[in-house]
Formats: C-alpha cells, sequence, structure tokens
C-alpha cells in the first residue's frame, strides 16, 4: 500500500489530480468558513437580489434583500457576489463552495454503496455459479438494457425531487459495472488451488469470497469505482440540469448551470454577456471530474502488474 | 507397518467419477476400490490423466462441475462421505480429513500472511480466538521446522522458499488434527533435497500424530520411501494394488512392470532407458478390452477383447491381467530395481 502511495504521490498527472482533489476537499471543509450561511440551511443558496437577469461579479446584495434580513435579525457576514449572480439572483460563490460538499456526498455514496451491491451480486454470482449466475446475470443485463440517464430520469421523476432521489436512481442504475467486473475477476480467482485449499480446510463459502476472493480482485473495482466519481457527479448535474434533480435554490453545480441554461448564449448584441453564470460553474465540475479521473487513471496503472512490469 | 487393527479408517467402494464435457461423457475414475488402515501410508500411482488427483478431489468431495461422483461408498469412520450435506461435510474437512496441494506457490493464498492462513482453519473448526490461534499456528510453524516461525507467521507466501511454503502447507493441513492426510503430489514442485527434507518430516509427523496418509505421485522414488502399500493406476482403474515389498519386488501388471523397469539404474551398463510405448489413452475412447491393450508389451487377442477383472493373485495383491503368467516370468530374469 505504500508503494501505491508513493507511485501516487510521484507521478505528475496524479499529482494534479491529487493536488486538485485536495483544494475540493479544503473546500469542502471550510465552506462554514469561506462562504458563511445566511439561513438555517446552509445548502440553500442566499439570493442577492430579486432580479431575474444575472448580475455580474462584483454585485452587492441589493437594498430589498438586505432589509429582508435586517428584518429577521441575520447578520449578512458577505454582502458581494464575487462571482456574480445566477437567475434569480442566486448568489453563484455560495452555490459553487458548498455544492463541493454536495458533490462528494453524491460521488462516494453513490459510487461506494452501488459499488457494494455490484460486488455482492457480481461476487455471489461468480462464486457459485450455475443457475445463481445466470439469474443475477441477467437481472444485472435487464439493468444494463436502460439507457443510465434515461432511468435515472425517470426514476427521478417517480420518486419526486431532492438530492437522495437523485442518489437512489444513480445506485440503482449504477451498480451493474461493478457486479459484471467482480464476476469476471472472481471467475478466473475461484480457478485458483489456494481456493482449492482453503475448501479442503473447511473454510465457509461467504468466508471464502470475503477474505480469499475479494482482496485479490477488488482492485479493478476500486480504479472502475474511482474513475466512477466524476461521472457520477456529472450525470447528478445533468439531471439537475433537466430539471429533476435537486430542489432549486440547492447548492449544486448542476443546478448553478441550470440557472444558466436561458442566459449562455448573452443578450441581444452582447454575446457572452453573462459568461459567468456558465463559466464558474462549468469550470467547478470539470476540475472535480478530472481530479478523479487522474487519480483513477494512475491507480490504475499502478494495481495493474501488466502495465507495471511484473508479469 | 503392522496392520493391528482390522477396521480400516477409510474404505472406498466402487467409486465412479465422470465428467460429463461437451465431448462426451469422461470416466477419470471407474470403479475404484480400496482401503486406508489407520497410520499407514497407501501410495496411489500413476502417469498423469489417470485419474489419481480425481480420486482425492472425490474423497474430499471438492470436484465442482462438469465433475461428479456418481457412484460408489466412500466410508470414513463408518460413515458414508457421500451422503453427508455440504454443511456436514465442511465439518469433516479440515478437522478429518485434510489435504496437501502439489503446488505450494498457488495453493497459498499472495494476500493474506501465513500465520492467518493457517489460524484460520484453528479458528472455525476449534472455536478458538484470534490470538489463541495466531499462537498455535507460530507454534506449527515450528513444528514443521521453519525457523524464525513468530516472524514467518507475519509473512506472506511470496516471502518464503519453496520449501517452506510446503512446510507452511503441511502445518496448515495438520493444523487441526485430522485423521487422514491426502497428499497429491507434495513433492513434485520441490526439488530434490527438498523433496527429500519433505518427505522426512512428512514421515515424523505421521509417526507422531499416528495418522494415515494417501500419497498421491508418479514418483515411484517417492512411493518407495513413504508408502506401506501401494495402488498403481491406469486409466481410472486400479490395475494392481499390494504392499511396498509385493509391488517392487514382484509386480504382476505389465503397466507396473513397465514403470519398474523404466528406472534409471546406476548397477547396471543400460543403452537406452526402457520405456512404455505409446501414450495415455484418450479418456473419451478408450480402448476395446484392456485398456492397457495398445501398449503392452504382453499383449494377447483376449486383451482386445475382455476387460480383466481386478483379481486377487495371493492374500492383499490384487491384479487386473490376464497375463500374470508371461509378467511373472519376465519379472524373474531381474530386470527389477528392487527397494
Amino acid at each position: 500500500m505504500n508503494r501505491t502511495v508513493r507511485k501516487l504521490f510521484s507521478n505528475a498527472s496524479s499529482l494534479v489530480g491529487i493536488v486538485l482533489l485536495f483544494i475540493f476537499i479544503i473546500i469542502a471543509l471550510f465552506a462554514p468558513i469561506i462562504a458563511p450561511p445566511l439561513s438555517d440551511n446552509p445548502y440553500q443558496v442566499p439570493r442577492m437580489s430579486w432580479d431575474v437577469n444575472p448580475q455580474p461579479p462584483g454585485f452587492p446584495i441589493s437594498d430589498d434583500i438586505r432589509e429582508v434580513y435586517d428584518f429577521m435579525g441575520t447578520e449578512i457576514k458577505y454582502d458581494k457576489a464575487i462571482c456574480g449572480t445566477a437567475e434569480g439572483g442566486y448568489d453563484i460563490f455560495y452555490g459553487l463552495i458548498w455544492g463541493t460538499r454536495t458533490a462528494f456526498k453524491i460521488g462516494l455514496i453513490t459510487v461506494t454503496v452501488a459499488g457494494f451491491i455490484g460486488v455482492f451480486i457480481g461476487s455471489i454470482s461468480a462464486y457459485f455459479g450455475g443457475w445463481i449466475d445466470e439469474g443475477l446475470m441477467r437481472i444485472t443485463d435487464i439493468f444494463l438494457s436502460f439507457p443510465f440517464l434515461v432511468a435515472a430520469m425517470v426514476l427521478t421523476t417517480i420518486l419526486g425531487r431532492g438530492l437522495d432521489k437523485v442518489m437512489i436512481a444513480l445506485i440503482v442504475f449504477g451498480w451493474m459495472g461493478y457486479a459484471r467486473l467482480i464476476r469476471g475477476s472472481i471467475l478466473s480467482a475461484k480457478e485458483e488451488t489456494y481456493v482449492m485449499a482453503a475448501k479442503a480446510l473447511g473454510v465457509k463459502d461467504i468466508k471464502i469470497i470475503w477474505k480469499h476472493l475479494l482482496p485479490n480482485t477488488i482492485f479493478p473495482v476500486m480504479v472502475q469505482g474511482t474513475m466512477s466519481i466524476g461521472s457520477m457527479v456529472i450525470t447528478a448535474a445533468a439531471l439537475s440540469f433537466l430539471g429533476v434533480g435537486a430542489p432549486v435554490g440547492y447548492a449544486d453545480w448542476g443546478q448553478m448551470v441550470s440557472f444558466a441554461r436561458n442566459w449562455i448564449i448573452g443578450a441581444p448584441g452582447h454575446a457572452g454577456q453573462y459568461w459567468y453564470t456558465v463559466l464558474y460553474p462549468g469550470i467547478f465540475i470539470v476540475l472535480f471530474v478530472l481530479a478523479w479521473n487522474l487519480i483513477g487513471d494512475t491507480l490504475r496503472d499502478i494495481l495493474d502488474p501488466r502495465l507495471r512490469g511484473e508479469l | 507397518m503392522i496392520i493391528n487393527n482390522k477396521e480400516p479408517l477409510l474404505e472406498v467402494i466402487d467409486l465412479k467419477t465422470y465428467f460429463f464435457t461437451e465431448e462426451g461423457v469422461v470416466k477419470a475414475v471407474d470403479g475404484v476400490d480400496f482401503e486406508v488402515y489407520q497410520g499407514e501410508t497407501l501410495g496411489i500411482v500413476g502417469e498423469s490423466g489417470c485419474g489419481k488427483s480425481v480420486t482425492a478431489f472425490s474423497i474430499m468431495r471438492l470436484l465442482d462441475y462438469p465433475g461428479k461422483t456418481v457412484g460408489g461408498k466412500i466410508v470414513f469412520k463408518g460413515y458414508n462421505l457421500l451422503e453427508k450435506s455440504d454443511d456436514e461435510m465442511r465439518k469433516v474437512r479440515g478437522k478429518d480429513i485434510a489435504m496437501i496441494f502439489q503446488e505450494p506457490m498457488t495453493a497459498l493464498n499472495p494476500v493474506l500472511t501465513v500465520g492467518f492462513q493457517i489460524s484460520e482453519a484453528l479458528m472455525m473448526h476449534f472455536k478458538i480466538g484470534k490470538k489463541e490461534a495466531i499462537n498455535k499456528s507460530v507454534e506449527l510453524l515450528k513444528k514443521v521446522e521453519i525457523p524464525m516461525p513468530e516472524e514467518r507467521a507475519n509473512e506472506y507466501p511470496h516471502q518464503l522458499s519453496g520449501g517452506m511454503r510446503q512446510r507452511a502447507m503441511i502445518a496448515m493441513a495438520m493444523s487441526c488434527d485430522p485423521v487422514l492426510l491426502i497428499a497429491d503430489e507434495p513433492t513434485t514442485a520441490l526439488d530434490v533435497t527438498i523433496q527429500a527434507q519433505i518427505l522426512d518430516l512428512m514421515r515424523t509427523l505421521l509417526r507422531e500424530f499416528n495418522g494415515s496418509l494417501i500419497m498421491i505421485t508418479h514418483d515411484l522414488g517417492v512411493i518407495a520411501e513413504i508408502a506401506d502399500r501401494i495402488a498403481i493406476m491406469y486409466a481410472g482403474k486400479i490395475v494392481e494394488y499390494a504392499n511396498k515389498r509385493t509391488i517392487f519386488y514382484s509386480p504382476l501388471h505389465p503397466y507396473t512392470f513397465g514403470l519398474l523397469t523404466s528406472i534409471p539404474r546406476l548397477d547396471l551398463e543400460m543403452k537406452r532407458l526402457n520405456v512404455i510405448p505409446g501414450v495415455v489413452p484418450n479418456p473419451l475412447h478408450f480402448p476395446e478390452g484392456c485398456k492397457f491393450n495398445p501398449r503392452c508389451s504382453f499383449v494377447t487377442d483376449r486383451c482386445k477383447e475382455e476387460e480383466p477383472q481386478l483379481i486377487e493373485v495371493e492374500e492383499g495383491h490384487l491384479v487386473r491381467c490376464w497375463n500374470i503368467d508371461k509378467v511373472a516370468q519376465e519379472v524373474k530374469k531381474g530386470l527389477l530395481v528392487g527397494v
């Protein structure tokens, strides 16, 4: 494991990924300091004006909003929209900072849960074989036959709006890859003599899977998982962009891009006038996905014995 | 070793294990009978593919699809192992019957420490804690003469040499004090000096726990060292079954005779080594009659038509051949190595 960590740090591209990821972690951890919440629910993006039109970076909080906060007795800890405001006066900067937490939440939770489900189904299926394998793999095929984004969209629509619903949808249609991957690895690993030796000692099947097979086969799944944290965040953003994701005003990068939908091309005669509405959230999403992919790529290179020249 | 207890520990009766492949049914083990007594070593000898390993796996019930034991009985301590449930069988494995594998390289899990792999069976069969199990594994490693057992227990298989790995395998197999040990070519992957050490170790341990051993090998030298009685297998059947002395001094089956005369001798001038002509028959298309007839130098017409039965020619000496007399005459010429 030490070797893996050392390699991760000595490789230029993974170092970029790690630095980026580190910055995102810092942002997520210190979100309450970087962008102090103005209401009880910190994930609610504060509005800097009631104006429909986006306002450019540096826009100060409008007087009527200030009145509302004064009336509620809330202290206004900052009064400028550093990155401008999105449609409806939502503060882009605040949305980006707290959206980092959302992104981590979506990415880590969906990938972990989907990974567990996939590994469970895939390993059971591969180890026991026969009818169990046949049945489980056909179920996997059924799930695989749905187009991912459309299926997730439909399910989110049925379940209703909300980040948790998005995550459920992403998990329900996101575990099949892991199941296939681990099944393939275990199918070959279970023919190894050490599995037979463990059976000959009377070790229970479930222990053979957990203690003997998974440690030998889990790495491809870990690489796949790392890489798909980025894509899960993108899909969640896409759902938000399409209007079935997080509720309006929730700090979520997809939501921020979604606010920019009507303003991307700018105003007549002023192409790109509202560039800040799409550029800043876009940069955050791209960098976040890039960070995970760079790390995932390097992890794959390190953990693949063929590429590291040991075989 | 003198067999005092006439009640066999393990009795294999008419064992039939077939593989159901797409090309047809492969009769890997086709009606094998033998018994193992308390404290003795039975050697099963044969070429690759003769069914000796499949016999071992059938006893342990470790064969998966497409292999299936379709007939016979495996009576161990009075119970038929083939009738036990999977869970009951799991409790027999490791505890009562343990197995040593051919390749110590692949039979140990590369990602688990040696100590853990030994203690795993201990924790399960004796329901003891982790600490106690680890202590016991260190003791076992000491018993199989691995130097610095405390450190070795925390090491991974790739950090051990081939001989040490096989010792660790033996420690694993011996961990729960089994009464029957099945060793499937335990010395094949080792070089000769290490082979001798491993055989010595196994003999010492066997004497100590008074258990029985089924030694599966193609190496007659190993068998001569360790076995009390020997079963020679060919094409899924036992062709000759006798005690060691009889097999080596007065074999009555042409295949046994062929095997023994193909051992190089130091005391005789030999231009060429004797060989058994031909190859092991394809298990999908065994020849008519005696399965050894295409390779046999004593072959007669009868061999090609009718398969001989395993008959007892004298007490404890069973042979499957029509031409015992001819072989006996040839043996008298004194070409055998002897023990």
